[in-house]
């Protein structure tokens, strides 16, 4: 009997291929975007899973009236491992975050990341150097470790295991220092690294002021975290209060709190950081789902639709003694079936978009990866799916009376019709809503990039370096030596570059107003390389002696912030310094556009500033490439600290990456528009099919009585065209919420267009009409007689 | 071997109920061969579909042989229905995706007959259809004779105790349609009892005995004698 029921759904597949095709197809281009999905899922919630003590480590963090942070000073560590015997163990990390340059021979690598863990913290976060974890002998001993890749760039012939000296930094400065072998960086963690030094005990004599260490504890199975939580913060007031009497500090210190974070919840919503990705990874599970469930009850409505071809079939096994579960039991084998086929399908697809979603989010996700938990999520779906679709048009076909069918006629009821309308109304409305926010998306991205920054990135070089220039005395002669090159037109120094980075702040008074505003400590030529836009005043200049001592330049914001009116030749007064107001300067877009311009003070002398470090240059376009081989040859000997690592990069791709977040949520979104209106497509094909098959005879009817083509059409398009300005105008409403929300988190932003939601309007009634008619034609064009035969 | 008592069936929609059977009371003696004629409406294809179990009056009763057939359950009646009976439509019925062989087989597969006898006796039965030459073709590749003489194959290869046949000839000319009337007698005369319902009185010339309904009720029954003296 298998063989025969498998016959007839074969034969029956082939025979309606178009339909077969759509209906595969369609389940598994939502499927593919399902295991998208779920790969990103359990990658994003599985950070550090293999670390065997997953569930029992957590971060101290501490809450201060407005703000929380992972940073703690390493005595607290040591504190709670004294006191409470429920922390197995206790571990503090520190990382280095800035650029070293290690060198072997010829081979050079830069590592940005090293960090720094004592003994215990490598135990607890499972950080396996090669050949295993060694203990560091004594108090001094730093066993260094370098992740494979920079390993195998520094020695690449290197088969032992055995200790290896490197050069850091220039090789004119010749500082050695001792490799102790390569390292797993484990990217799917939340400790990642370019490399690893590891000692017994970090932070020796720092006290509690030293909040820049983050401390993991490995509590004992079975902790109460609230209670030892508790206790941590009790233990913290403690320490800290030792010997304090003033009561502003006291008061002070009881508003600070303590907190434990599992190591689990780190990366996605840590208690000191946002949960934005939690929330973003549920709501894009949830449309996956979405998009899942939305294709099954698709591929319900277009097995339904072809119901009427099977009827008599079911009629005349039911009376040759079919069991009804017999018959639904068949037709659940054969979507079972088409649903394998897809499932297939999907990993195929899947597979073929993998590369660029990788590549789009940053990712290394793989379907054939064993621990990806697919081999027991795939099954398990294919089972779902092939519920979810194939349940209704089992019971359906099944249940089909063989007095009336075997007849040759039959309806289906009509009281599916609210739902069918509701659900085709709804798969419009999520499909324009994703239409809608894809062209908003596109409009502030076009704005962004077109919109003046106030400043010009373009043939700005900016170069790494690791000296530092704070006076300028001191920098002069590399300016000399750098314009000395044919093309650079002008090269500065400052704390900072425009790639959307914050500055410092600081509290400054000026005009009897006190108030913190940002700061940045720049050199001679900063505006002019940067072509930032003076509004009065001057820039800074070296024909004032004065200007290396207090001369400020402010910007529009500043002057507003102050109430400076007349701003040229006032006093500002921050640092015990007092600054006079040189010139102030148009404000410029140095963070993008979410983060709107902060009132700025700019001085070439700033004795609480950070050194400067970050050089820029203007090059003219056409002298580029000779500009920066002649900087690369040269700079041994215009900056000995750096000398043959010469390294650059131009600030409009810095900045650029600014973009990279909305670029991606421009994709995200196209994706979403495409995949939405394919399936609402289809979802309005099954039952435009669905609605014309029970339309059968009133079409022929309607024809014989001198209806023309075009009046039918008409007739059948017109309840769909209503069903979609339906779904329009319920989306209208909730696109314009949320992408009103996103607009708002820009300070630079486009004013709300209507235009989107006329043309995504125009485009869904435009795609209903045409895949409508295509159903519909072929009704319309049958020869009426053959539909009232069947009578 | 049927004895059919105060038949009732009433068919309702939101505004209307039709009263399709109206308390008829039926024989069908064993080896009979009995043709049911009326006007549309009659009831005649509600009573066949009681008879075939494909329908459930509202009241009555319905015994074959001995056994009360309309308090079985779904599952029963299948299996009585699989056991007993087999039909004959006029519009054939034959599914589209099977060939001549695999629609004929189909329900020996539904009363579990094993492989090598299923063979047998599918091509026992087409030899004696005359349709050999015609056993892998599908049913559209066959004129309608051909595959009402299929339709009756099916029908007969369970070796069914009552054959019901809805106008069999209904959708076939003049010489196809005496054809199957033909095999139907040959049929009933290897003891095959036969319920026919048909609007043509040629075609029930070929029973034994025609009963006429109207409007739900018995109206006339008429013994054919021309065709019960051929019989002795």
């Amino acid at each position: 009997m298998f063989k025969l029921n498998l016959k007839i759904a074969l034969r029956n597949l082939w025979r309606n291929k178009g339909i077969t095709a759509i209906n595969v197809g369609g389940l598994a281009i939502a499927l593919a975007a399902f295991i998208l999905v779920m790969l990103y899922f359990t990658y994003e919630t599985s950070f550090d899973k293999t670390n065997p003590n997953y569930k029992n480590i957590y971060v101290v963090g501490r809450i201060y009236p407005d703000f929380k942070t992972n940073y703690t000073p390493p005595p607290l560590g040591k504190a709670i491992k004294q006191h409470f015997p429920e922390v197995e163990k206790m571990g503090i990390t520190k990382g280095i975050f800035f650029e070293l340059v290690l060198k072997n021979g010829n081979n050079t690598v830069f590592t940005n990341n090293f960090l720094q863990a004592d003994y215990t913290a490598a135990e607890i976060l499972d950080l396996k150097p090669t050949g295993g974890l060694e203990k560091p002998a004594g108090d001094v001993e730093r066993l260094s470790y370098l992740s494979k890749e920079s390993m195998k760039a520094l020695f690449p012939n290197k088969t032992d295991n055995k200790p290896e000296m490197v050069t850091v930094g220039s090789s004119l400065m010749g500082i050695k220092n001792k490799i102790n072998g390569s390292i797993i960086n484990n990217p799917h963690s939340n400790v990642t690294f370019d490399g690893v030094s590891i000692g017994n005990e970090l932070g020796q004599g720092e006290n509690y002021g030293h909040n820049n260490y983050t401390t993991y504890l490995q509590l004992k199975p079975g902790t109460d975290v609230a209670n030892l939580q508790e206790k941590i913060t009790r233990l913290y007031h403690a320490e800290l209060l030792k010997g304090e009497t003033d009561r502003e500090t006291i008061d002070k210190i009881k508003g600070i709190s303590t907190f434990l974070d599992p190591l689990a919840n780190q990366h996605l919503k840590p208690k000191a950081g946002n949960d934005a990705p939690y929330k973003i990874l549920i709501a894009l599970s949830v449309l996956g789902i979405l998009i899942l469930i939305i294709a099954c009850v698709n591929f319900t409505n277009l097995s339904i639709a072809q119901a009427t071809k099977r009827a008599k079939e079911v009629g005349v096994k039911k009376v040759m003694g079919a069991f009804r579960f017999q018959l639904a039991l068949q037709f659940l084998t054969e979507i079972l079936m088409q649903c394998f086929a897809a499932t297939v399908l999907a990993l195929i697809l899947a597979e073929l978009v993998l590369p660029g979603f990788n590549n789009l989010f940053l990712l290394k996700l793989s379907i054939w990866h064993a621990d990806n938990g697919l081999i027991w999520q795939l099954p398990l779906i294919l089972f779902l799916i092939t519920v979810i679709a194939g349940i209704y048009p089992a019971m359906v076909l099944s249940g089909f009376k063989p007095a009336l069918v075997l007849k040759g006629n039959f309806a289906t009821s009509k009281q599916s019709y609210w739902l069918r309308n509701g659900l085709l109304v709804f798969q419009f409305s999520i499909a324009v809503i994703f239409i809608i926010g894809l062209f908003i998306i596109n409009a502030q991205l076009k704005y962004m990039r077109s919109q003046d920054l106030g400043f010009k990135a373009e043939q700005v070089v900016y170069i790494k370096n690791i000296a530092l220039f704070s006076d300028p005395d001191k920098f002069e002669p590399v300016r000399e030596k750098i314009l000395k090159i044919p093309g650079i037109k002008s090269a500065t120094v400052a704390t900072g570059i425009p790639n959307g980075t914050a500055n410092g702040t600081n509290t400054y008074t000026s005009n009897g107003v006190q108030a913190s505003i940002n700061y940045l400590d720049v050199d001679f030529d900063y505006f002019e390389t940067l072509d930032i836009k003076l509004k009065e005043g001057r820039f800074f200049s070296k024909a004032f002696k004065t200007d290396t001592a207090n001369s400020a330049v402010i910007n529009e914001s500043a002057a507003a912030k102050y109430g400076l009116s007349n701003p040229i030749g006032q006093t500002i007064i921050g640092c015990n310094t007092n600054y006079k107001i040189v010139g102030v300067i148009k404000d410029f877009k140095d963070r993008g556009f979410e983060n709107a311009t902060q009132p700025t003070i700019y001085a070439i002398k700033d004795p609480c500033g950070n050194p400067k470090m970050e050089i820029m240059l203007k090059i003219e376009e056409n002298k580029m490439a000779d500009a920066l081989a002649a900087l690369k040859a040269q700079w041994p000997e215009i900056n000995k600290l750096d000398g043959e690592n010469f390294r650059y990069a131009f600030l409009d791709e810095l900045y650029g990456k600014l973009f990279k977040k909305q670029e991606q949520l421009q994709s995200v979104f196209f994706a979403a528009a495409v995949l939405t209106v394919f399936i609402a497509l289809l979802g309005l094909y099954a039952f435009a099919k669905y609605i014309t098959n029970g339309r059968l005879k009133e079409i022929a009817v309607r024809k014989i009585l001198g209806a023309t083509d075009v009046q039918l059409l008409k007739l059948i398009n017109s309840s769909f065209f209503i069903l979609v300005v339906i779904a329009n105008i319920i989306s209208w409403p909730v696109a314009y919420i949320v992408t009103n929300m996103w607009l708002k988190t820009f300070a630079y932003r486009i004013d709300f267009p209507v235009l989107p939601f006329v043309t995504t309007t125009l485009i869904t009634l435009l795609l209903t009409i045409v895949t409508v008619s295509i159903q519909a034609k072929k009704a319309v064009n049958a020869n009426p007689v053959d539909a009232l035969k069947y009578e | 071997m049927i004895k059919i008592e105060k038949l009732e069936k009433v068919y309702k929609t939101e505004e209307v109920e039709t009263t399709a059977l109206n308390g008829i009371d039926l024989y069908v003696k064993e080896g009979e061969f009995v043709s049911i004629m009326g006007p549309s409406g009659c009831g005649k294809s509600t009573l066949l579909n009681v008879m075939g179990l494909l329908d459930k009056p509202e009241s009555g009763s319905y015994k074959f042989i001995d056994t009360e057939l309309l308090t079985l359950n779904d599952r029963e009646r299948s299996n009585f229905r699989k056991r007993n009976m087999g039909f004959v439509f006029q519009n054939f019925n034959l599914i589209d995706e099977l060939t001549v062989f695999e629609n004929i087989e189909l329900p020996l597969i539904y009363n579990k007959v094993p492989a090598t006898e299923r063979k047998k006796l599918v091509n026992e039965i087409i030899e004696r259809m005359n349709i050999v030459n015609r056993s892998g073709h599908f049913p559209q590749q066959l004129s309608g004779g051909q595959q009402q003489r299929v339709a009756v194959a099916r029908a007969l290869v369970t070796k069914p105790k009552l054959v019901l046949a809805d106008e069999p000839t209904g959708n076939l000319d003049s010489s196809h349609g005496n054809e199957v009337m033909e095999l139907l007698c040959e049929l009933n005369e290897t003891g095959t009892t036969i319920v026919m319902v048909t609007h043509s009185s040629h075609d029930a010339s070929f029973s034994n005995r025609i009963i006429n309904l109207k409007d739900g009720h018995v109206i006339s029954e008429k013994v054919n004698k021309s065709r019960n003296e051929e019989l002795i």
